[in-house]
């Protein structure tokens, strides 16, 4: 039996184009609000887990022992932490392992990333060669095509349509512009996300989730040291962890992500619930399409009826499972090492029914799943207040 | 002879011998000895551990299974935009992802036949790519 492991403190940075700052100061903006959250300071703090995904995107080496440095850490045990998109998610499972293990009482996890600074053409040819340098990057691939190749071939599998892609766009800016840290607050219409520039069919610039800086952290806690510490906190009762084939044309499927579906059922397993007991989720929605595999692959619906579950509203407030009501990967940003923390954070503050007009009345039991890269890492955590 | 648009990885040896093949037409795979995994692009390991592999011809027809028209290429792929990846499954059951040439958006369908066609990309590189196959 696993020991229980909580969150005990959160904080988030502004998410969006932060020309203000390096990732140093990022981080600052959101470990000091996740110490005083928790009611702790940097000497209470028994080890620190980082995640940044590249360090090509800060213009700096080693970045878990700058920003460790500047939030005052020195001393403690770092660990830096990288999972492509999912590493947010990777150092929260390292820094609950951490404390399952023994090894510490009270772990702070920091995620960040600045991606806006180097420049779009060169974020978008950092990202394309998280594809293989051998055999797909001399093709051209680039990020968002990954997802098309998965996005048509789940369109001629199911009938998908572009429309349906679309409407994931519109409710994750709906829940986005209510989010005061996300990148881009603004609501679309169905009309303005279908009409948007094409990046590569049949995903439009709506369908694409942000290039943004942004940092998020938690502390988590064992259970003795939670309980003393806060009157709620949110425990994380379920983890999953999978991977998949590095080049996409050799998995078994292109319409459906295998560590998903891998990680979930082990998380599910863990927690012990099944997919509709979840009252509120964030999945890693970097493409439209993502969502709607994440959808299916988590069983919040049947396979092939992602596209379905959106159009009938389920993934909204009052729908059969909330989705993405923090903006999502969408409007909310996508800084790669922040994003899981972020999550995190996300979940943690829905539990505690702090989130405002974004709340799910009453939510108990949260999940929340992340993907690095194309689905080669897959991190599923589940939470209970 | 270097492989597709853009590489910056080191020529193999086995690179070297899949583009001279490439070169001479035949498009060339590994099969493992041991647990006769096929390896369609190849390696020179097999997952099983194994190293004991050889060369085998793969088939050149094959279906398209996915698409995608890319507007927005990365810096160094953008003198050949807008282009279309795809990947396809051969006739063996093996996928490859490649560029599908002599196709419109509205003549491109997943699941249509296709064939795998070999061309210079420039003096010093070569590629394979789709085609329409009837």
């Amino acid at each position: 039996m696993a020991k229980k492991v909580a969150v005990v403190g959160i904080g988030h940075s502004k998410f969006g184009k932060r020309p203000d700052v390096t990732i140093r100061e990022l981080a600052h903006e959101a470990v000091f609000p996740a110490l005083e959250d928790a009611g702790l300071s940097a000497q209470d703090i028994d080890a620190v887990v980082v995640g940044v995904a590249g360090d090509e995107f800060a213009a700096q080496g080693s970045c878990a022992a700058v920003i460790n440095d500047y939030i005052g850490m020195q001393g403690k045990p770092l660990y830096r932490v990288e999972a492509a998109c999912a590493t947010g998610s990777a150092a929260v499972r390292t820094a609950w392992a951490l404390i399952n293990s023994g090894l510490a009482e009270t772990v702070l996890v920091v995620g960040a990333e600045t991606m806006t600074h180097v420049g779009t053409p060169r974020a978008t040819e950092l990202m394309a060669k998280a594809g293989d340098t051998r055999w797909e990057y001399p093709f051209g691939v680039t990020f968002p095509a990954f997802y098309a190749l998965m996005a048509t071939a789940h369109m001629h599998q199911y009938g998908t349509t572009r429309e349906q892609l679309s409407m994931v766009s519109v409710k994750n800016h709906k829940y986005g512009a209510m989010n005061p840290y996300a990148h881009l607050r603004k609501e679309i219409t169905l009309e303005e996300a279908m009409k948007s520039v094409m990046i590569c069919y049949p995903l439009n610039l709506y369908d694409c989730c942000l290039i943004s800086d942004g940092a998020a952290a938690a502390v988590l806690a064992s259970e003795e040291k939670a309980k003393k510490l806060t009157d709620t906190p949110v425990w994380i009762i379920g983890l999953g962890a999978a991977s998949d084939n590095m080049m996409i044309a050799e998995r078994e499927s292109l319409t459906s992500l295998k560590a998903t579906r891998l990680a979930a059922e082990q998380a599910y397993k863990m927690a012990r619930i099944k997919p509709e007991e979840i009252d509120v989720a964030v999945v890693h929605d970097c493409f439209t399409i993502a969502e709607i595999m994440a959808y299916e692959d988590l069983g919040f619906c049947k396979k092939g009826e992602g596209g379905k579950f959106i159009e009938e509203g389920q993934s909204y407030i009052g729908g059969k499972i909330p989705v993405n009501i923090d903006g999502g990967l969408k409007s909310k940003g996508h800084p790669l090492g922040a994003t899981g923390v972020s999550m995190t954070v996300e979940i943690t503050r829905q539990l505690r029914g702090e989130a405002g007009k974004r709340q799910v009345e009453g939510a108990e039991i949260g999940l929340s799943h992340n993907i690095g890269e194309t689905g080669q890492y897959c991190f599923v955590h589940i939470y209970k207040r | 002879m270097k492989f597709g648009y853009a590489s910056w990885l080191p020529e193999t040896n086995m690179m070297r011998k899949f583009t001279e093949e490439l070169a001479n037409g035949r498009l060339m795979g590994t099969k493992c000895k041991k647990c006769k995994t096929k390896y369609m692009p190849p390696r020179i390991q097999c997952r099983c551990g194994s190293t004991d592999m050889e060369w085998y011809e793969a088939p050149k027809k094959g279906k398209l299974l996915a698409y995608t028209i890319i507007m927005y290429p990365p810096e160094s792929m953008q003198k050949y935009a807008p282009y279309i990846v795809a990947v396809a499954e051969l006739e063996d059951g093996t996928r490859l992802l490649s560029h599908i040439v002599g196709v419109t958006p509205k003549t491109l369908k997943v699941g249509m036949p296709i064939e795998v066609s070999i061309s210079k990309v420039s003096e010093d590189r070569i590629t394979y790519k789709f085609k329409p196959s009837t």
